[in-house]
């Protein structure tokens, strides 16, 4: 069944039409892996997904349930089942590791500590950081800090789970260490969307890859067709210019 | 060469004054600061996120505190508020004065903290679910008190020192104790090189307990001395 489900989404920044008409879904325990070039929009599609850029036309649907931007209300009930980790993981940087995690389930969901507590601490051990609850972000590496943040995303017990570039700006040695964190919740069965250059990565864990260009989407596809067979001349190029890397 | 003789003995009897007047000093310094801190965080706040209107009312307290002497803002609360019905003990018109003035410089310090924020950490707030007053609680402030705590700490030393404008107003803070006591036994340099010299402990323990406060409770970027 298809949990999340957009149509006709579109986007812009100030005249610059950014998303030009985005049809998506993505069923219930897949993993769909979002691929285009530098610009054509995939950002843009994960921030209009969690309320931070309001479409200009279109409509995103989550389990049926129509998601209006205009409402604060829809846009904060969407933030309960939909989370999002950033390319440069922006952690609280007055907060250490756990208070990172414990803070939105606490303050604002308003669940117990204890409770929470327990459960950051189970997330952060299962990110692979038991022994670094106490530190602060600035005393962590790139790939520690993101993995906070994907621990921090969890906190919230999502439904689907946006993922934008999210080892982009590691270290290369770093990058294998987050990926593996994902494999994990891939395996587990999270419902994901994630943005990545990560070429052998997307290909790997997703269910369906989706190509797009200047702010539209091209073709979309398993892993095997996108990579190994693409129809469109659009994406034999983007695919084998970054194969060659 | 100074030709001199320094008599310290006469002004023995003396610094129990010197001492009260320098914790007056220190109730002004803290009190003002306190009241003048609240003024900045407010003021900062509504800079950064009000609309126009507001903004220019807080643009004009800001100009007006800083462009004008301390000592000018303290005679116009003494004389002119009492025109109007509203009769200030000194202590209380220089306590106003000077936390009106310390509020206006703390909107300006503040200010430059608030937009210091990170745009990133409140997108990431933002979708947590926080709501902006939320964040503003559990995501800027912190930032921003430990971003501003040397540059406010910085403030209130100078504060300290500057309470010393009181005893123009016959407020018996350190320096006015210090006229007073002059003003009986003329010896001069002795009592003012004591009273600097508990200026200086006065500010080096102050600076050396915020310091020590700023690193462990902001974990502020700071040096003891
Ligand atoms: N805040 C903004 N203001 C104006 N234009 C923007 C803004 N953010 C993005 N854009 C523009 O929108 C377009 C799509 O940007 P977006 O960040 O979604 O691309 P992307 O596919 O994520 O690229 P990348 O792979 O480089 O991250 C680009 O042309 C970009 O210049
Ligand atoms: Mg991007």
């Amino acid at each position: 069944m298809p949990r999340l489900v957009i149509n006709g989404l579109e986007a812009r920044y100030g005249s610059l039409k950014v998303l030009d008409g985005i049809d998506l879904d993505v069923a219930s325990g897949d993993v769909v892996g979002l691929i285009g070039p530098s610009g054509s929009g995939k950002s843009t599609i994960l921030r209009t997904l969690v309320g931070l850029t309001p479409p200009a036309a279109g409509s995103v649907e989550i389990d049926g349930e129509h998601i209006d931007y205009a409402k604060p209300g829809d846009v904060r009930r969407l933030r309960d089942r939909l989370a999002i980790v950033f390319q440069q993981y922006n952690l609280f940087q007055n907060m250490t590791v756990l208070q990172n995690v414990m803070i939105a389930p606490t303050k604002i969901k308003k669940r117990a500590a204890a409770e929470v507590r327990e459960e950051a601490v189970r997330l952060l051990a299962k990110v692979g950081l038991a022994d670094k609850l106490d530190r602060y972000p600035d005393e962590l590496s790139g790939g520690q800090q993101q993995r906070v943040a994907i621990a921090r995303a969890l906190a919230l017990r999502p439904e689907i789970l946006l993922l934008d570039e999210v080892t982009a700006a590691l270290d290369p040695e770093l990058v294998s260490e987050v990926l593996d964190t994902i494999r994990v919740l891939a395996r587990e069965g999270m419902t994901m969307l994630i943005v990545s250059h990560e070429m052998g990565f997307i290909r790997e864990v997703s269910k369906e890859v989706v190509f797009m260009d200047a702010g539209r989407v091209v073709e979309r596809g398993t892993p095997a067709k996108i990579f190994d067979a693409p129809e469109e001349a659009r994406t034999r190029d983007f695919v084998s210019k970054i194969l060659r890397h | 060469m100074l030709d001199y003789t320094f008599q310290f003995g006469q002004i023995v009897p003396y610094l129990p004054r010197l001492l009260d007047g320098a914790v007056v000093a220190l109730e002004l310094a803290v009190l003002s600061f306190c009241g003048g801190l609240l003024l900045g965080t407010v003021g900062a706040a509504l800079l950064t996120f009000a609309g126009g209107v507001v903004r220019r009312i807080i643009g004009w307290y800001v100009s007006f505190f800083t462009n004008t002497p301390q000592l000018v803002q303290i005679y116009f609360l003494y004389f002119a508020l009492p025109d109007m019905g509203i009769v200030l003990s000194s202590f209380t018109a220089v306590l106003l004065g000077m936390t009106l003035n310390a509020g206006a410089y703390l909107t300006e310090i503040q200010r430059a903290g608030f937009e210091s924020r990170r745009q990133s950490e409140m997108e990431a707030a933002e979708v947590l679910g926080f709501s902006r007053v939320q964040q503003i609680r559990y995501v800027i402030l912190p930032h921003v008190a430990r971003v501003l705590f040397p540059p406010l700490s910085n403030h209130f030393i100078l504060m300290t020192l500057g309470t010393s404008m009181a005893a123009v107003f016959g407020v018996e803070e350190l320096t006015g104790q210090a006229l007073n006591i002059n003003s009986v036994t003329f010896r001069s340099l002795e009592i003012f090189s004591v009273t600097a010299l508990l200026y200086i402990a006065v500010t080096l323990v102050a600076s050396a307990l915020l310091a020590v406060i700023g690193t462990t409770v902001f974990r502020a970027r700071m040096r003891m001395f």
